[in-house]
Formats: structure tokens, C-alpha cells, sequence
């Protein structure tokens, strides 16, 4: 399990990150999520090293992470970056071998990692002559290249094409699969609802909520009913205390139900309406969860 | 999995190739040895600096043989030949074909001025010996007494200067001039890697795998290595064609400086390439390079000017000085000792200040490198660099 303990960083007056904490169990994905500025890529660099913490620690099965294990770590950092004059598979060995990797293991694993990642047609030209796409798959297959024992991926899914994101999602079940820890921020919820096994929201330097996407929504208190009513009062719902309606389009109306509000008796006055076409309760998206926890 | 102490290797051994197979640092070296050749070979032609004349006669008692050497005695050149007669020499002379001609042992013909004076002397000096001989041999002097009249003054001085002089200037200078080009050239190679590194963003890649001060040294140390190397071959190839063209008395000496600049430019570099990279680490694009190396441009510049004086007047208190502070002696110390004005102690001390400071700079650079090379933007400032590192 990879675990961030109590993490904060300031710059300056600005708190970056105030005792943030969650781990990461091996074989699972956990999607990182948070508004612009919220302190992912603070919290990300920080599991890799690259950023020193204030307070806190980082620990990977147990014991604090050090220079030698963090070696083992495969990291895409939000801001792209190889040699642009180097050539893949010349700059994938290089990287491997300063993984620790073996001169003739570097060599192998890079190979098999454009394959995997299917850029193996450019593995002998430049990076600066791939598309952005293309490049977007080498930064991938460098997080890769040394079988890494934790993944952390900043913004793994920007400017990736549909198709791009299959491949990327695939990969990344895959390495989950193979009991690898892996953690990855995106603004992209639909793909975070459907790829993570759970979900870390952050904003303001702060753990907002984090469990997987099913009790994050049992732990929300509100419930919605959508329901759709043919003749009556348009306000027929008012019959029942504590509703309050959030939306409506023609006859369809989005519900609010207080607590104690008996879904079932909804129904029976729908039913002494008019014709119920419609009746169901609403899941709410990430999306929606997102915004609520963060907006004030 | 090998821990990471030896990661500075290979990003050593990165750095090395990379520019190693650089197309613009094959045609820069090239370009280095055929101006270098080039000049070698004018020098070879022209004997050395001696001034070279053509000289013809016209009944003349002397022959050519004696006033070639005559001359040679002198640090000069005459070619001389005789000619049939006044036309002739006089063809000749406004062809081009000669400097002057001496017609009847009386008069020194030139075309537009007068001769040169130090052949009008040569010329007059043979002449005037030949009649001198005429008539004491007519007088009844022997050939033996004769020879014994001309023989030359044996000349010797109290405390002879270096007869080596000229040509260990000569050297020191191309050292000098190398040296300075190496220093300079290769530590900007240092910071524009640095920045490479920084605007392409695969610094934070690099230092998810290893240490800020891991990446420094290998850094420091390929682009260095290859400095050493560029110099060793450029040095090695013209000592060795100045030798065998004779433009070099003493070949041992050449040689002896190139392993003199060698050493100097080890020391010399490891402690401008930290200054280099944390200029380089500071900001974020070349564009922003000029304006944070201009106190180290200006450093090495003014000791490379201190260095050129050093060479005519090694022993002033200013080349000794400047031979002895960490800043300047890369450049001057190796001009002293190539022109042998340094004692062994200051050799010793001069490298002792200068490792000493590259122990204390290299940890600062490499804190002050760590602290800046992440932030991306606007130019760090260096207190702000240290205290991100802290």
C-alpha cells in the first residue's frame, strides 16, 4: 500500500497542502480529483520526491520511502517532458537504466514497452518529430519502462483522442491487475467514475472526501427523485412535506427529499395525480459530487 | 535494482555522447584545427619570422655562398645569385624576381626605395670583408691569420634570459587562447544543457529517478569530459605538426603545456561549469542565458586579459596574484608556468586555493541548482532558490 501521511507544503504564505493523507492499496486505481490549484500536482510530487513536504511522510509497504525505493516508482508528471532530440527507444534505455534497470534489461523492457504502448513504428525517430500523441505514449511508456512497483500519473488523460484513452485505460487495468498501486488525476469524472476503484477529492490543500464512488454517494444526505406526471396540478408534490423541487422540464420534475420523506408515498401521490410516465432515483454523477464538495 | 550512487554516470556518459555526435561540434572542431593548421604552416613558411630577401649580383668578388652565411649569422635570409649582367639583374629586379642587386661590389640597387637596412648591412659587412681580405692577402698575410681577423666574438651574458623566450610566449599564447575558448564555451554548453533540461521539462522526469546533485555532477562531468578530450586532440595534433614543420625548437615543451592545460582545465572547469549551471538552472529560456552569465563572462574575461599580460611580464604582482585566486588562476597560473615564471610553491598553492574553493562552491551550486531548476517561469531569484532547496 502506497500511503500518504499528514502531508502539508507551503509556498510562502500559500498552503499548497494542509495535512493531506490517503493511500493507495496495491491492485487498485484511485482517481485524484480537485479543482485547478487545489494541490494535486503538490501532493504527486511529493509522493515522488521531486518536492520535499513541510511535515508528513510518504510510505510504500510500510516503511518510509526512500531514494532506492522511489526508484521503483513510474511517474508522468503534468508537464510533459523528454529530450526532443533523442530518439525513443534510445531515450526510454536511458531512462530505464536510471531506474536501475541493466543495460540489456533497459534494452528489452523498451522494447517491449513501445509495443505495448504501440509507438514501436517510431522508436527509432526523435521525439520532438512525434505527434503530440504519439509523445503523449512515449512519456507513458517511460513511467513504464522499468516495471515500476507504484504508478503516479499527473493528467494522464489530457489531450489523449478516444482512442488514446482506451489504450491508456487498458494499460492502466492492467498494471492495477498485476497488483500494482495506482494513482492518477484528471478532470475528466466520467473516466475517473468508470476506470477508479476509488476516488480522493481534494480543494483548497484539503482532503474533501475519499472512499470509493459508491459511498460517496450513500454518504451524501441528499436524495432526488425524478418523476414525470401527466395532467394534474404541476405542483401536485407540494402534498407531500419536505420535498422541494430543483428542476423541471415540462411535466418532468427533479425532486429533493428531505429526511424522513417516504419515497413510496411520493409515488402514491404522483399516482392520484395523473398518469406517472416516469419514476426513478437519481445517482448522482461524480460530476455532481464534485461540485457540491467543492463549492462553498 | 542498483542503488543510485553511480546514476551521476550515466548521466555523464549521456551528456558526453550526445554532443559528442552533435553535428555542430564535429564541424567546430574541425573548423578549431584547420585555423590552427593553417597557421602553423604560414609560420613554417615564412623560416620562422626571419626576415627573407633575394639578392642579385653583378661583378661582384664576393660570392653568393659568402653573403648567404654572412646573413645567417645575422637572423637573415638572402638567397643570392649572380647574373650576366646589369640587364639581366635588372629584369629580374622588376619582374619580382629579387628584393635588390649589388652590382660591382659599389652600389645596392633597388627598384622603387632604397634596400632594406638589414640587408644594405649584411651587403656592406660582406664587402667590405672580401676587400679587407684582398688586401691583406696581397699585404702577405697567411690564409690562417686571415681567418684568425674574421673570427667572431664570442658573446655570453651574466644572467642569461631564457633563449626559449619568444617560442614558450608563442605557446603560451595558443594555450592561453584555447584555454580560454574551452572554459568559456563549455561551461555555456553547461548552462544551455541545464535549460534544455528545464524548457523541456524532462528535469522533473530525471529527478523522479535521481538527485538534483546526481544530475549536476554527471552533467558537469560529460560535458567536461569532452572538453578535456576536444582540447587534448586539438593540442596534441598542432604540437605535433609544429614540430615536425620545425616552427617549434623544442617540441618537449609544447607537449609539456598541453599536459599543463589539461590539468588547469579540469580544475578551471569544475569550478565555472557550478557557476554555469546554477546561471542555467535560474532561468527558463536561452533567450534569458546572456543577461545571468554576465558576471561570469565578465570573470573569465578579465582573466583572460590579466593572462595576455601576464605572458610579456609573468612575475608583476598583479599575474602572480592573479595566478593564486581561485577566480582567475585557471587562466593564469597555466600562462606562468608555461612561460616558466612560476615556483613550484605557487604552482602547488594555486591548486590547492582552487580545489579548495571547488569543495566549497560545488555543494552551493548543487543546493542553489536543486532549489531553481523545477520552477518554471519567471527568473529565480538566488535567494529564493536557496531557500527552496533548504
Amino acid at each position: 500500500m502506497l500511503e500518504l501521511v499528514d502531508l502539508s507544503r507551503r509556498y510562502g504564505d500559500v498552503v499548497a497542502l494542509d495535512r493531506v493523507s490517503f493511500a493507495v492499496p496495491e491492485g487498485t486505481i484511485v482517481g485524484f480529483v480537485g479543482p485547478n490549484g487545489a494541490g494535486k500536482t503538490t501532493a504527486m510530487r511529493i509522493a515522488l520526491g521531486v518536492l520535499e513536504p513541510d511535515t508528513g511522510t510518504v510510505r510504500w509497504r510500510g516503511n518510509a520511502v526512500d531514494a532506492d525505493a522511489r526508484r521503483r516508482f513510474g511517474y508522468m508528471p503534468e508537464e510533459r517532458g523528454l529530450y526532443p532530440k533523442m530518439k525513443v527507444l534510445e531515450q526510454l534505455e536511458y531512462l530505464a537504466r536510471l531506474h536501475g534497470l541493466s543495460k540489456g534489461e533497459a534494452r528489452r523492457r523498451s522494447v517491449d514497452v513501445v509495443d505495448l504502448l504501440g509507438v514501436t513504428e517510431r522508436a527509432g525517430d526523435r521525439v520532438e518529430a512525434l505527434s503530440l500523441g504519439n509523445q503523449q505514449r512515449v512519456q507513458l511508456s517511460a513511467a513504464l519502462v522499468h516495471a515500476p512497483e507504484v504508478l503516479v500519473l499527473d493528467e494522464p488523460f489530457s489531450g489523449l483522442d478516444p482512442i488514446g484513452v482506451d489504450v491508456l485505460s487498458g494499460v492502466l487495468r492492467a498494471q492495477a491487475d498485476r497488483g500494482v498501486p495506482v494513482v492518477f488525476s484528471s478532470h475528466q469524472l466520467e473516466l475517473v467514475e468508470r476506470l477508479c476503484d476509488a476516488v480522493v477529492l481534494i480543494n483548497l490543500g484539503r482532503v474533501v472526501t475519499q472512499g470509493s464512488i459508491d459511498e460517496l454517494r450513500a454518504s451524501r444526505d441528499r436524495r432526488l427523485l425524478r418523476v414525470e406526471v401527466s395532467g394534474g396540478d404541476a405542483r401536485w408534490f407540494d402534498a407531500v412535506p419536505g420535498i422541494r423541487l430543483e428542476d423541471r422540464r415540462d411535466e418532468a420534475v427533479l425532486l429533493a427529499l428531505g429526511e424522513g420523506v417516504d419515497e413510496q408515498r411520493v409515488l402514491d401521490v404522483a399516482r392520484a395525480t395523473g398518469d406517472v410516465r416516469h419514476f426513478s432515483r437519481v445517482r448522482p454523477t461524480l460530476a455532481e459530487l464534485f461540485r457540491e464538495a467543492v463549492q462553498p | 535494482m542498483s542503488d543510485d550512487r553511480g546514476t551521476w554516470k550515466l548521466v555523464a556518459r549521456r551528456d558526453f555522447w550526445v554532443r559528442l555526435r552533435d553535428r555542430g561540434f564535429l564541424i567546430s572542431t574541425a573548423i578549431t584545427l584547420v585555423i590552427l593548421c593553417g597557421l602553423i604552416l604560414i609560420r613554417a613558411n615564412t623560416a620562422i619570422g626571419r626576415p627573407v630577401f633575394d639578392l642579385g649580383m653583378v661583378g661582384s668578388s664576393v660570392s653568393p655562398d659568402a653573403i648567404t652565411r654572412l646573413a645567417d649569422t645575422q637572423g637573415v635570409t638572402v638567397h643570392a645569385r649572380t647574373f650576366e649582367d646589369r640587364t639581366a639583374a635588372e629584369g629580374a629586379l622588376r619582374s619580382g624576381g629579387i628584393d635588390a642587386f649589388l652590382e660591382d661590389d659599389a652600389s645596392l640597387v633597388g627598384l622603387h626605395d632604397a634596400p632594406s637596412a638589414a640587408l644594405q648591412q649584411v651587403v656592406q659587412a660582406a664587402v667590405v670583408s672580401e676587400r679587407l681580405a684582398t688586401v691583406l692577402t696581397e699585404a702577405g698575410l697567411s690564409p690562417e691569420d686571415l681567418s684568425s681577423i674574421q673570427e667572431r666574438l664570442g658573446s655570453v651574458s651574466l644572467e642569461p634570459g631564457d633563449p626559449n623566450a619568444d617560442e614558450n610566449g608563442r605557446v603560451a599564447v595558443v594555450m592561453l587562447l584555447l584555454l580560454y575558448g574551452q572554459l568559456f564555451g563549455y561551461g555555456i554548453w553547461v548552462s544551455s544543457g541545464v535549460i534544455e533540461e528545464k524548457s523541456s521539462r524532462v528535469v522533473e522526469v530525471l529527478l523522479a529517478t535521481i538527485r538534483p546533485r546526481q544530475l549536476l555532477a554527471g552533467k558537469i562531468v560529460g560535458i567536461g569530459g569532452l572538453g578535456l578530450l576536444q582540447l587534448a586532440v586539438i593540442g596534441v595534433v598542432a604540437a605535433t605538426l609544429a614540430s615536425a614543420t620545425d616552427v617549434l625548437a623544442i617540441p618537449g615543451h609544447a607537449f609539456a603545456t598541453i599536459g599543463v592545460a589539461l590539468v588547469w582545465f579540469v580544475f578551471g572547469f569544475g569550478f565555472y561549469a557550478s557557476l554555469f549551471a546554477v546561471a542555467g538552472a535560474l532561468v527558463s529560456r536561452m533567450e534569458e542565458l546572456q543577461n545571468a552569465i554576465v558576471p561570469i563572462n565578465l570573470t573569465i574575461l578579465g582573466s583572460f586579459f590579466v593572462s595576455i599580460a601576464a605572458i610579456d611580464d609573468p612575475n608583476s604582482a598583479l599575474a602572480t596574484s592573479a595566478s593564486l585566486v581561485p577566480f582567475s588562476s585557471a587562466l593564469a597560473m597555466p600562462v606562468r608556468i608555461a612561460v616558466h615564471a612560476a615556483p613550484l610553491w605557487q604552482e602547488a598553492l594555486s591548486l590547492a586555493l582552487l580545489s579548495g574553493s571547488i569543495a566549497v562552491l560545488v555543494p552551493l551550486a548543487g543546493r542553489l541548482y536543486a532549489g531553481a531548476v523545477l520552477r518554471i517561469g519567471a527568473r529565480v531569484k538566488l535567494r529564493d532558490a536557496w531557500r527552496a532547496a533548504s
